[in-house]
């Protein structure tokens, strides 16, 4: 019989023993979670650091950028054939004109007369 | 090789004991939730692919080299301070004291929480290699063997630490009530 089978009071002391891990806190219990999954996490293989991820994407965008460089059509200064934008900016700039200038105004106002005309002469040619 | 669910199963079953012994010994949850935490990643790391037969005594291994550990530290730290204060308990011959059989001992006579906090004290208060063949052997129910080699010592040093911790448990329940 071993030295403490013979005490009855160490029943006692087993049974307070198991009572008391059965009366954790929650904080303790979550932390205890925490460390368990930890601890399992570090068995499990490590992925390669993805190094080449964000060069990679350098390396696209940048080729992206010289593509966009070399092969874009450039720019007209123009203002009819410039961009969206600038077809709208010009007319405004046109009826701006317009209507600022009395003599432009004018044209405007004779403009059946001048298409008349070039119909007239285009009839007296034929 | 050992499933993640198989070790998450024996940590969860061992973890909470393994917490009331790290606690018992450092005297402090944190410390003690510290001491949990390096102990299941030593076991994971160095003792995850041995046999689940053995992942008990191991655990324990782990477990008592951090306390070990810490205990020495602290001891480091404190040196001067321990001088003062050293329980004495481990120097009395208490190898000599013969249980009686028929009392019903100390815990019986102290009620709920009041013996649940005698125990704690009186199993805080016991020199480290003592409180661990007593929790070991007693709590855990370990062999004789099992404890020796968990503890990294003699089965004759686990007899010896196990009878003194048990004649000075044994007279601080006494001297609580």
């Amino acid at each position: 019989m071993n030295e403490f089978e013979r005490q009855p009071w160490i029943d006692d002391a087993r049974v307070l023993l198991d009572e008391s891990t059965q009366a954790l806190d929650a904080a303790s219990l979550s932390r205890l979670n925490r460390a368990r999954q930890a601890a399992l996490a570090q068995r499990r293989p490590h992925r390669r650091a993805a190094w080449w991820l964000p060069a990679a994407g350098l390396a696209c965008s940048g080729a992206l950028l010289l593509a966009v460089v070399i092969w874009a059509p450039p720019r007209s200064t123009h203002p009819l054939i410039a961009a969206p934008g600038a077809h709208a900016a010009a007319a405004a700039s046109v009826d701006g004109d317009a209507v600022a200038g009395d003599d432009s105004f004018d044209f405007y106002q004779d403009l059946e007369f001048y298409a008349w005309l070039d119909a007239q002469e285009q009839d007296s040619d034929g | 090789m050992t499933s993640d669910s198989t070790l998450d199963r024996f940590l969860r079953s061992i973890e909470r004991r393994a917490l009331r012994m790290a606690e018992l010994a450092s005297g402090n949850r944190d410390e003690a939730l510290d001491l949990v935490q390096d102990a299941m990643f030593g076991f994971v790391r160095h003792y995850a692919d041995k046999p689940e037969a053995e992942w008990t005594p191991l655990f324990y291994r782990v477990l008592d080299n951090r306390l070990n550990d810490w205990h020495r530290r602290r001891r480091v730290r404190t040196r001067w301070i321990e001088a003062f204060v050293r329980d004495d308990a481990g120097k009395s011959d208490t190898l000599a004291q013969v249980p009686d059989p028929s009392d019903p001992g100390p815990l019986l006579r102290l009620a709920g929480t009041q013996a649940a906090r005698a125990l704690d004290t009186a199993l805080g208060g016991l020199p480290l290699r003592q409180r661990q063949a007593f929790l070991l052997r007693v709590w855990e129910g370990f062999d004789v063997a099992t404890t020796a080699a968990t503890m990294r010592c003699s089965q004759g040093s686990v007899k010896t630490h196990l009878s003194r911790a048990l004649a000075a448990l044994r007279r601080k329940l006494e001297a609580y009530q």
